[in-house]
C-alpha cells in the first residue's frame, strides 16, 4: 500500500460523498417544488457545482484506476522494452496536460476570479472555491503519472 | 496552421495510446499556443473545461448512470429475457429476437450499451449455442442489438447533443430517439431472420397464457422506470435532470426494497462505480468543449460549410458525404467526443440543407452507434467478444450483413425526416 493509493482509496470516498450529495440535491428540488410550490433556489447551483467536483476529482480517480477511454494498439505490438518507453511517453502527455492547464491554467483561474471578487448567484459561494477543484486535480493527476512512470506498465496499480 | 497542429498532436497521441481526453486536451492547448500566449492560452482551456460542465442538462447524465448502475444488479436481465421469451421466443430461430429485444430494453433500462452487452450476452450467447446459433453470430448480433439502447430514451448521448447543438429540448429529443431506435432494432431482426431460415434453426419453447402473465409482472418494475421518465418528461411534470434523479430513487426503491438484489452495504461501491463512469464522460466532456470552442474561435464551422456547400448544392449528396465522414470518425473516436467536436461543425450545413436541428441530431447519433459495433476501438465489441469466448476477429464477418442492415437503416432516418420529427410533433414537443 503505497502513498498513490492510500490517496486513491480517500479519493473514492470522497466521491461518494459527493456523488450523494448531489442526488439529494437534484431529488430536493423536486419535491421541493411540490411541497413549497417555489423550488429551493440553491439546488439547481449546488448540483451543478457539485458536478464540476466530481468531473474534476473523479477524472484523476479514473485515472490512477486506467480507466480513461484510450487504445493500445500501439503498445501490444512492441516488444517489452518499447512497451516500457511508450507507457513512460503516454503518462509524461498526461502529466504535461495536467501541469499546464489544470494546474498553471486552473489556479490563474482561481486566482482571477478571487481577486474579481465571483460570487455565485443563489448560494452566494466564491466562484474561486468550485473553480479550486481545477488545480487540485492536477496535483493528484500529476501524483498518479509520476507513479505510474515508476511502476512501469507490466505491474498493475494497487 | 493551428487547425494542421490541432489535427496532428490529437492523431499522433491518440495513435500511441494517450486516453482520448488527454489527446483531445493536449492537442487543443498545443494548437492554441500558436495563436496567443502560454498564460491566457492554458487559463482560457481550463475556463472552457469548467465552463463546460457548469451545465445544468449535463446533471442528468450521472444521475442516468447512477440508476443504471443501480438496476443493471442482479435479475433485471434474466427478467427481461424471460417476458421477451414468453412473447417471440416461440418463432423460428425465436432466441435471435429474443436477444434483440432484451437488448433494447436492457439498452433503455439501463442507458449503457457495455451493460446490456455484458449481461443480455453472459445470458443469451450459451443459450443460442445450445440452439445451434453459431458463437460469432450470437456475439455480432448482442453487440449491435445492444448499440440500439443509445437512441431508446433515456439516453446520456442525446443528453450530450442537446447540450452541444445549444438549445434543442431534451424531451423532443428522447421522444424523436424510439423509432429510428426501433427501425434499428428491426433491421437486425430481419438479418436474424434471414439467418435462422438459412439455417433452418429450431423454434423455441411455446410459454402458456398464465406464464405469459406472470413473467410481464416480473418485468413490469423495471420497465416502469422508463415510463415514469418519459411520461414525466412528456407530462411536463419534470425536467429530464429531475427524471435522473427521480430515476435514481425510483430504481434505488425497486433494486435495495422491492427486488433487494442489492444490499444496502454495496451502495457504498456503487456509488464510487458511478462517480468514476461519470468523471470519464465529464473529462472527455470538457476536454471536447475546450477543442470546440478552439474550432470556433479559429472559424473552422463557418470555413467547413462555406467548402460543403461549395461542393454541391444538392442536400442528397451533402447528406451523404456527411453520413460517410461521420461513419470514418466513428470507426476512431468514442461518441461522445465526436458529438461535441462535430455538431457545431456539420449543424449549421445540416439547417442550411432544410434540416432541423432535431433530425440531424438524430441522424448523427445513430450514425456514431454503427460506428461503436466497428474494430479497432468500440468497448461494445470487446464486451461481446469477452462473454462470448471469441475474438474481434472472428465477429467482424456475421457482422457484415448487420452493417449493411443499418446502414439501410440509416439512410432512411436520414432521408425521411418523419421517422425523427413525427413522434415529438405528435406530443407537440416541435412545431
Amino acid at each position: 500500500m503505497n502513498v498513490a493509493a492510500s490517496i486513491n482509496r480517500f479519493l473514492g470516498f470522497a466521491l461518494a460523498l459527493l456523488m450523494t450529495a448531489m442526488v439529494t440535491s437534484v431529488v430536493w428540488q423536486v419535491l421541493s417544488r411540490y411541497l413549497f410550490v417555489v423550488p429551493a433556489a440553491w439546488t439547481e447551483e449546488l448540483a451543478r457545482f457539485l458536478l464540476i467536483w466530481i468531473g474534476m476529482l473523479g477524472a484523476a480517480y479514473a485515472y490512477r484506476q486506467g480507466s480513461h477511454l484510450g487504445i493500445d494498439l500501439l503498445a501490444s505490438k512492441l516488444s517489452p522494452g518499447g512497451q516500457k518507453t511508450l507507457h513512460r511517453v503516454i503518462h509524461l502527455v498526461c502529466l504535461l496536460f495536467a501541469a499546464a492547464v489544470l494546474i498553471v491554467g486552473g489556479g490563474a483561474l482561481v486566482a482571477l476570479t478571487w481577486e474579481l471578487k465571483q460570487y455565485s448567484a443563489a448560494i452566494g459561494m466564491p466562484i474561486a472555491y468550485v473553480y479550486s477543484v481545477i488545480p487540485a486535480s492536477g496535483i493528484l493527476m500529476c501524483v498518479f503519472a509520476a507513479e505510474a512512470m515508476a511502476r512501469g506498465p507490466k505491474d498493475e496499480a494497487v | 496552421m493551428e487547425l494542421v497542429v490541432l489535427v496532428l498532436v490529437f492523431a499522433v497521441l491518440f495513435a500511441i495510446g494517450v486516453p482520448i481526453a488527454f489527446s483531445i486536451g493536449a492537442a487543443t492547448i498545443c494548437a492554441f499556443l500558436f495563436a496567443v500566449d502560454f498564460t491566457p492560452a492554458v487559463t482560457t482551456v481550463a475556463q472552457r473545461m469548467a465552463g463546460g460542465l457548469n451545465s445544468f442538462a449535463l446533471l442528468a447524465i450521472p444521475l442516468f448512470i447512477l440508476s443504471g448502475q443501480l438496476m443493471a444488479r442482479g435479475g433485471i436481465a434474466r427478467r427481461l429475457i424471460d417476458f421477451s421469451k414468453a412473447f417471440i421466443g416461440a418463432l423460428p430461430g425465436g432466441l435471435a429476437f429474443v436477444n434483440v429485444i432484451s437488448c433494447m430494453l436492457f439498452g433503455s433500462i439501463s442507458g449503457s450499451a457495455v451493460a446490456a452487452t455484458s449481461a443480455i450476452g453472459g445470458f443469451m450467447v450459451p443459450q443460442m449455442r445450445r440452439e445451434g446459433f453459431e458463437r460469432d453470430f450470437s456475439a455480432a448480433l448482442t453487440a449491435t442489438a445492444s448499440s440500439t439502447g443509445l437512441l431508446i430514451p433515456p439516453s446520456n448521448i442525446l443528453i450530450v447533443y442537446a447540450v452541444a447543438s445549444g438549445g434543442v429540448s431534451i424531451a423532443a429529443l428522447f421522444v424523436a430517439g424510439y423509432l429510428p431506435g426501433l427501425l434499428m432494432g428491426l433491421a437486425l431482426m430481419i438479418v436474424a431472420a434471414g439467418y435462422a431460415r438459412k439455417h433452418n434453426m429450431p423454434r423455441g419453447e411455446r410459454v402458456s397464457l398464465t406464464e405469459t402473465g406472470k413473467r410481464t409482472v416480473a418485468a413490469l418494475p423495471s420497465l416502469l422506470l422508463v415510463v415514469i421518465v418519459i411520461g414525466g418528461i412528456l407530462g411536463g411534470v419534470f425536467t429530464a435532470t429531475e427524471a435522473g434523479a427521480i430515476a435514481v430513487a425510483y430504481s434505488l426503491l425497486l433494486a435495495v426494497g422491492v427486488y433487494r438484489e442489492v444490499q444496502p452495504s454495496e451502495l457504498a461501491e456503487i456509488l464510487v462505480k458511478s462517480a468514476e463512469t461519470t468523471a470519464i464522460v465529464m473529462f472527455l466532456i470538457a476536454t471536447s468543449i475546450a477543442m470546440s470552442w478552439l474550432l470556433a474561435y479559429e472559424r473552422v464551422p463557418a470555413e467547413l460549410a462555406s467548402l460543403l456547400l461549395g461542393i454541391s448544392d444538392n442536400p442528397l449528396v451533402l447528406l451523404l458525404l456527411i453520413n460517410l465522414f461521420l461513419l470514418a470518425i466513428g470507426i476512431f473516436m468514442d461518441m461522445t467526443p465526436a458529438v461535441l467536436i462535430f455538431t457545431p461543425i456539420f449543424l449549421p450545413v445540416a439547417v442550411q440543407l432544410g434540416m432541423s436541428p432535431l433530425h440531424f441530431g438524430i441522424m448523427l447519433i445513430m450514425n456514431l452507434t454503427i460506428g461503436l459495433c466497428t474494430p479497432p476501438v468500440g468497448s461494445i465489441l470487446f464486451v461481446s467478444c469477452a462473454v462470448a469466448k471469441t475474438s474481434i476477429g472472428n465477429i467482424v464477418r456475421p457482422m457484415i450483413p448487420m452493417y449493411m442492415a443499418l446502414m439501410i437503416a440509416l439512410l432512411i432516418v436520414t432521408y425521411v425526416p418523419q421517422f425523427s420529427e413525427a413522434l415529438p410533433r405528435f406530443f407537440g414537443l416541435i412545431d
